[in-house]
C-alpha cells in the first residue's frame, strides 16, 4: 500500500500539473449512445494521475438528476435514443449538452442509416463540441474546463 | 460430402476450407466436426431472402473449416444441443435475418428490442424471487447495456443480458464497399480491440486476394497487437481494483496505462493505434534508434507494472475480495465456448496466438495461465498479470531489430472465402468476409467479447448482486464490438 502511494506520488510529481483555477465545480453525466468505447477510455483517463480533472471540481455523477452537463458519446443509435432523452429530461436546469467525439458530432465512421437516430444535434441542443476520434484526455479536459464559467451563469449561451 | 484432408498451414497464414453441406446433413456434418475435436468458433447468415445461406465455423489448430448450407424457407435445424456456444449466433440470425432454428426452444430474442420482456428473459419463479433491472445507462463511465438479475435477497439466481443498444449496423454498412475500405468498419467496431479487428480483417482480405504477409508485415502486426494487449491488460487489472474500491491500485494502473497509450502515440501516431494496420501493407517504421529507445521505455514500464502488481497481489484486504467470486468452472467454460484470459483462468489452454502463422510468435510461444486455475476473479486477474510478462517479452524481442514498412507478396493462392482468427486482449476474434470480385458482400465479426458474454452470465449466477460489477470487470468485455 505504501509502495503504491509512493509510486503515485512520483507519478504526480513527474506530471507537474498546472495549479488549480478558482473554486468552482461541474457535475457531468455520461451517456454512451453507441460509441466504439474509445471515447469512454479517454474520458476515464481524465481521472488518471496525469490529468486528475477532479482537482477542478469536475466529477462524473451517477444520476442525471445531479448533473449540470450531459456528456454524450457515439452516433446515437435508435436503440439508445429513448434512454438518452430520458436522461436529458431528468436533468435539472440550467443544463448543458456536450458532444464528445466525432461520432456524436456526426462525422465519424457511423453505421447503417436505419440504425441511427443521430447525430446528437438533431435530438438535443449541443452546447459543447469536442471533436476527435477519440479526443485525447487533454482535449476533453480543456473543453470541459472552458465550459465551467458558462455553466455558472445560466443566461449566457 | 467428401471428407477434406486436414489442412496444414505451411504458408504464413491460417488455412481455410469451405465445405458445402446439404441441409438434411447439417447436424450430422457439424457433429462430425465436433467429434473430430474441432472447436466451434461462430456462425453467420449470408445472402438475401431469395438465396439465404447459413455457415458455421470450426477451428482446428491454425485451420478453419467453414460449413455452409442453403437455407430453405428460412428454416433449418439447430445445433445448440450439440454445441451450446452457438446459442447467441442462432438467436442473432433469427433477429437480424429471420432464420428459424428447429429444435432451438425457446428461441429468445437477442438483438430485437421490440419484443416484450417475457420474450427475451428466462422465467425464474419461486418464493421471494424478484427481478432487478439495471441499465442501459449505468452509474459510471460504462458502455450501454441492460442487465436483468433474477435474485432472492442479494443472491443472483440467473442473469439475462440484453445488449445491442449500441447496434450501429456496421456489418451492413460495410457491404458493397471495396475490399480494402471495409477495414475501417471492422476497426471502428471497437476502440479497445481496434488493432485485433483491423488485423483480422486485413488477414481475411489478404487470403481472398492471394496476398501473403512478409516477415516485416508479420512483425509489425504482432508488435501492434501486443501494444494493444499491453494497454488493455493494464486497464483491466486497474478496473478490477476499482471494482472493489481499491483506489490506489486503480490509480496506479491508470497511470501505467496512460504511459502505454502515450507510447502508442509515439510509435504509431495514435493512442488507440487506429489506422496502423491496413490491407496488404504496413507503414510502421521503427528505425533502430527509436526501437532501442522504446525498448528501454518498455523495460521501465515492465518494472513499474511488476512492482504495482506485487502490491495488489500481496494486499490481504484486496485478495480477500477476489477469491471464490464469480467462478466459471472448466466444464462451463468449454461448453459455452469461452475464450481468452477468461477461458485460460478456468483451465482451458486455448490461445489463438499459438495458431497464428501470419504473425510473429515464436514456436516456443505458450499461453500463460494462473497458478491456480480456479476460474474466479482472482484467477482472471492473475492470467492478465502473467500475460503482461509474456507481452513485454514478445515486445522486447520484436524491438531488438528495426521494423521497416513493407507490402504483402502477391504469390499466394486465393481462398474462396476470407477467414482470419486473431487473439484479442479478450480472446479469439473471428473475421469472415465474402466478396463479389472487388466488393464486400458480407462482413462478419465475432469478437472475443461476443464469445464470452454467455460465460459472464453463467459466472455471475450464485453470487451476490453487489459483486456483479467486480465479476463484470474481471471479464472486462466490450459491448461495442458485440453490438456492432
Amino acid at each position: 500500500m505504501f509502495v503504491l502511494l509512493r509510486h503515485l506520488q512520483r507519478v504526480r510529481r513527474e506530471a507537474a500539473l498546472p495549479p488549480r483555477r478558482g473554486a468552482r465545480s461541474l457535475a457531468i453525466r455520461h451517456v454512451d449512445a453507441g460509441s466504439c468505447n474509445a471515447c469512454e477510455h479517454e474520458l476515464t483517463a481524465t481521472a488518471a494521475p496525469q490529468y486528475d480533472l477532479q482537482r477542478f471540481g469536475l466529477d462524473i455523477v451517477a444520476s442525471p438528476r445531479h448533473a449540470d452537463v450531459l456528456l454524450v458519446t457515439g452516433p446515437v443509435t435508435t436503440r439508445m435514443e429513448g434512454a438518452l432523452l430520458a436522461a436529458y429530461e431528468a436533468m435539472p436546469e440550467p443544463r448543458r449538452v456536450a458532444a464528445l467525439g466525432d461520432c456524436a458530432l456526426g462525422c465519424g465512421v457511423l453505421g447503417a442509416a436505419a440504425e441511427l437516430a443521430g447525430p446528437l444535434d438533431r435530438l438535443l441542443p449541443v452546447d459543447i463540441r469536442i471533436p476527435g476520434c477519440p479526443p485525447t484526455p487533454q482535449e476533453i479536459a480543456d473543453a470541459i474546463l472552458d465550459a465551467i464559467p458558462a455553466s455558472q451563469s445560466p443566461g449566457s449561451p | 460430402m467428401s471428407r477434406p484432408r486436414r489442412l496444414r498451414a505451411a504458408e504464413p497464414r491460417q488455412g481455410v476450407a469451405a465445405i458445402e453441406v446439404e441441409g438434411s446433413r447439417w447436424r450430422e456434418s457439424c457433429r462430425r466436426e465436433l467429434g473430430d475435436g474441432a472447436r466451434f468458433c461462430g456462425a453467420y447468415a449470408s445472402g438475401d431472402r431469395l438465396a439465404r445461406r447459413w455457415s458455421a465455423l470450426f477451428a482446428d489448430g491454425p485451420s478453419t473449416r467453414v460449413l455452409t448450407t442453403r437455407v430453405d424457407r428460412d428454416q433449418l435445424p439447430t445445433i445448440v444441443d450439440l454445441v451450446a456456444a452457438a446459442q447467441w449466433d442462432e438467436r442473432e440470425a433469427h433477429d437480424l435475418h429471420g432464420l428459424r432454428f428447429e429444435g432451438h426452444e425457446p428461441l429468445r430474442a437477442l438483438v430485437d428490442h421490440t419484443v416484450d420482456t417475457a420474450a427475451w428473459t428466462t422465467p425464474v419463479e419461486g418464493r421471494g424471487v424478484h427481478q432487478v433491472a439495471v441499465g442501459p445507462v449505468h452509474a459510471g463511465v460504462i458502455e450501454s447495456g441492460h442487465f436483468r438479475f433474477h435474485v432472492v435477497g442479494e443472491r443472483i439466481l440467473h442473469l439475462d443480458t440484453r445488449l445491442f443498444y449500441k447496434h450501429r449496423g456496421l456489418e451492413r454498412a460495410a457491404e458493397g464497399r471495396e475490399l480494402p475500405d471495409g477495414l475501417r468498419f471492422a476497426q471502428r467496431a471497437c476502440g479497445a480491440c481496434a488493432v485485433t479487428n483491423a488485423v483480422a480483417y486485413a488477414q481475411a482480405c489478404e487470403s481472398v486476394l492471394g496476398l501473403l504477409p512478409t516477415r516485416e508485415l508479420r512483425r509489425a502486426r504482432t508488435l501492434l497487437l501486443e501494444l494493444e494487449r499491453l494497454y488493455n491488460h493494464l486497464n483491466d487489472i486497474g478496473a478490477a481494483c476499482a471494482g472493489i474500491g481499491f483506489a490506489s491500485g486503480n490509480m496506479a494502473f491508470a497511470a501505467l496505462k496512460e504511459r502505454a497509450m502515450r507510447l502508442n502515440k509515439e510509435l504509431a501516431g495514435h493512442r488507440f493505434l487506429f489506422g496502423s494496420a491496413e490491407v496488404g501493407a504496413s507503414r510502421l517504421v521503427l528505425a533502430s534508434q527509436l526501437a532501442g529507445r522504446t525498448r528501454g521505455q518498455l523495460r521501465e514500464l515492465r518494472q513499474d507494472a511488476a512492482q504495482v502488481w506485487r502490491e495488489v497481489r500481496f494486499s490481504g484486504s484486496v485478495q480477500a475480495r477476489l477469491g471464490g467470486v464469480g467462478v466459471l468452472d472448466r466444464d462451463s467454460a468449454a461448453r459455452l465456448g469461452a475464450v481468452g484470459p477468461a477461458a485460460r483462468a478456468s483451465g482451458l489452454e486455448q490461445d489463438t496466438r499459438s495458431d497464428s502463422p501470419g504473425l510473429w510468435y515464436g514456436s516456443s510461444f505458450a499461453a500463460a495461465g494462473p497458478e491456480a486455475r480456479t476460474g474466479d476473479v482472482s484467477a482472471r486477474l492473475q492470467v492478465r498479470a502473467s500475460e503482461l510478462e509474456s507481452t513485454f517479452e514478445v515486445l522486447d524481442d520484436l524491438l531488438s531489430a528495426p521494423i521497416a514498412a513493407d507490402i504483402a507478396s502477391p504469390s499466394g493462392p486465393k481462398a474462396p472465402i476470407g477467414v482470419a482468427r486473431v487473439e484479442s486482449p479478450r480472446g479469439e476474434t473471428v473475421c469472415v468476409l465474402e466478396h463479389d470480385l472487388f466488393r464486400l458482400r458480407r462482413l462478419h465479426l465475432r469478437t472475443g467479447s461476443y464469445a464470452n458474454w454467455p460465460a459472464l452470465a453463467e459466472a455471475s449466477a450464485r453470487n451476490l448482486l453487489p459483486d456483479f460489477p467486480l465479476i463484470n470487470k474481471s471479464f472486462e468485455l466490450c459491448y461495442a464490438c458485440v453490438d456492432r
